[in-house]
């Protein structure tokens, strides 16, 4: 599903060019559920830019799905990125002033999909994820499971062949931990690819296979 | 772009954010609020002393004579000069063409009855351009004519307040009108809006008012001329010219200011015109730096809005937003709020002119209005300043890196 050979990005800043990802390899098959860790600084974000389509890569190659992903132009990420890529945030990242239902829909409205077709696909996941009763509620009237747990929705509406998610867990605790885990698993089980940055051990104990980041390579796979 | 969903996105956006909206909206409409009553009142100052001007033909020369100030040709001051007949003949003489012209003599206090109404009025002797150099407008019958003038005919033209006054609704026209103890017939009458003096007259012809009510006596109170399409610059130094003239002949000091005087009309008239070129061009550089100044506040709300937005861009640039659609969302937000809360200034300001106009009726303050024309300029520029406001903190909302908005470290 994902296949980066020789991924290379370096950043610059000021007269200084900064390397951040050597020459990555690594290769992710449709179906797996996949932990990437790392200390800070060891380049997950970049990776995680790169893979989300939010950022080009200087060189190497990035294929999604067979098809590569060298010098897109914005419009042309942005379509991959809504028609294969989900992302869910470890401040889950909700619209404030959108209603859970408004929340789900928002990958839709980019899609150009209709209102009522919008919002009655929003609540068939809301309702996937448990949250139907909460359809109408702002973020700030819901617990931080819930939030994921919507943001999850939202990642799954636009029907993604890959979950991207950052530090998923990372604002909950374990119990909650453990739940939305459960829930990615669930999801992945239904054959949806899953990458999972984090850096709590147990969590990606609950992934198939665990990718270590050391300065901008693949310290262990 | 422009589609219900973007519109409710923005209403959306908009609306859940009012304590901001507001303030923007406040900033906006209160310049243009500002940019319209100030246009209103320039104008009404404008249509107030322009009404002043439609009293007289504005292409005109007066002249007139009074008492000296200083002592010449063995003359002492304070000296009264009498314009003759052969002075104004004299004077004729010296122009070049003479476009229209009318002598002037007038009697305050004379008698006039119709049946049993007496009233008091003044007796005005004109030539018959004087119609024309003292805009005067006719509402029935004729004025006087050259052959009245010549003959000497016993006609008179009533002003609107004496045929109120005197006939009280009665048609004034083929009657005849007792003035001054000497029977004459009316034949028309006019009304000069702009001038509560002149519908108090009785004009007659020159030589008939100079025969009956100044007791034949050869003294011109005024000599008006008439300058046709004389270009300003011409009839300014023609005026020098013969003011010149006539005090070497009135053997006035040249530095006199009160013996002989005249006033050129088109001048004072050109005065204004620029003193109104300087009004308005003052009153637009106040209206829009006031919207100027309104537009810098929106770019800085909407700067700061995307800077506390950051994030929410960042999700939905993740979530499949394009750069266009996302500075599209800036500007169209920047533009409607900008052009929601112009329209409201511009009503407001609109209305309080409209509320106020008709209280307000002072010499030189008339109709205070905006013209439809300036309201859509105001709009345009709204537009244009809204989506330059826009433009600022849209593009710095593109740049946005998603990732990174969205990561808490």
């Amino acid at each position: 599903m994902i296949k980066l050979s020789s991924i290379e990005k370096s950043y610059k800043t000021g007269s200084q060019s900064l390397k951040v990802l050597k020459g990555l390899d690594c290769h992710i098959k449709k179906g797996e559920m996949v932990a990437i860790m790392g200390s800070s600084g060891s380049g997950k974000s970049t990776l995680l830019n790169i893979l989300g389509l939010l950022d080009g890569y200087d060189s190497g190659e990035y294929l999604l799905a067979g098809e590569s992903m060298m010098g897109l132009n914005e419009r042309n990420a942005a379509k991959y990125r809504s028609r294969f890529l989900g992302f869910v945030f470890q401040s889950f990242n909700l619209v404030g002033f959108k209603t859970a239902m408004e929340n789900v829909a928002l990958p839709l409205y980019y899609q150009g999909v209709s209102r009522k077709e919008r919002n009655k696909r929003a609540l068939d996941y809301l309702k996937k994820v448990g949250l139907l009763d909460w359809a109408e509620h702002l973020p700030n009237q819901l617990s931080g499971g819930q939030k994921q747990r919507v943001a999850i929705a939202r990642a799954l509406v636009g029907k993604p062949k890959v979950i991207l998610a950052d530090e998923p867990t990372g604002a909950l605790d374990s119990k909650t931990s453990y739940e939305v885990m459960g829930l990615l698993r669930e999801l992945n089980n239904e054959g949806i690819t899953m990458v999972v940055v984090t850096h709590e051990q147990d969590i990606a104990e609950m992934c198939d296979r665990i990718i270590k980041l050391h300065d901008g390579q693949i310290a262990n796979v | 772009m422009f589609n219900r969903d973007t519109w409710l996105e923005i209403a959306h956006t908009v609306l859940s954010h009012s304590l901001r909206t507001a303030l923007t909206g406040v900033s906006i409409a209160l310049g243009v609020f500002i940019l319209v009553v100030m246009q209103g009142l320039g104008f009404g100052l404008q249509n107030g002393v322009e009404n002043q001007f439609a009293d007289d033909a504005v292409n005109s020369i007066w002249v007139q004579a009074g008492r000296t100030q200083l002592a010449y040709k063995g003359n002492q001051a304070n000296k009264q000069v009498k314009i003759r007949e052969n002075d104004v003949e004299a004077l004729f003489a010296e122009m070049d063409t003479v476009y229209a012209f009318s002598r002037r003599i007038r009697k305050w206090g004379v008698q006039m009855e119709h049946g049993d109404q007496v009233g008091s009025y003044a007796v005005r002797g004109v030539d018959p351009d004087h119609q024309m150099l003292e805009n005067t407008k006719i509402t029935h019958g004729r004025y006087i004519s050259q052959r009245d003038v010549d003959e000497q005919t016993k006609v008179v033209v009533l002003g609107q307040t004496i045929i109120d006054e005197v006939y009280q609704g009665e048609n004034p026209l083929g009657t005849h009108l007792t003035v001054g103890g000497v029977l004459f017939s009316v034949v028309g009458t006019f009304n000069d809006p702009a001038s509560r003096w002149e519908n108090k007259m009785a004009v007659v012809p020159y030589s008939t008012a100079k025969k009956l009510f100044r007791g034949g006596r050869d003294k011109v109170d005024q000599v008006i001329l008439g300058t046709g399409d004389m270009k300003i610059e011409k009839t300014i130094t023609l005026t020098d010219r013969l003011l010149g003239w006539m005090k070497e002949r009135k053997s006035v000091h040249p530095e006199d200011a009160r013996g002989v005087w005249m006033e050129n009309n088109n001048e004072e008239y050109q005065k204004y015109q620029n003193i109104f070129l300087g009004i308005e061009l003052f009153i637009w550089g106040i209206g829009l730096l006031t919207l100027l100044a309104g537009a810098v506040g929106v770019a800085n709300i909407l700067a700061i809005a995307v800077k506390e937005r950051t994030k929410e861009i960042g999700v939905r640039k993740a979530l499949g937003a394009t750069s266009i659609s996302i500075v599209g969302l800036v500007i169209q937000e920047s533009l409607s709020l900008m052009l929601v809360s112009g329209c409201l200034g511009l009503v407001l300001g609109v209305g309080l002119l409209e509320v106020v106009s008709p209280y307000v009726d002072h010499e030189y303050f008339q109709n205070p209005q905006v013209d439809f024309r300036i309201a859509l300029v105001a709009l345009g520029i709204l537009s244009v300043v809204g989506v330059l406001s826009g433009i600022g903190p849209a593009v710095r909302a593109v740049s946005i890196r998603p990732v990174e908005a969205l990561r808490d470290e």
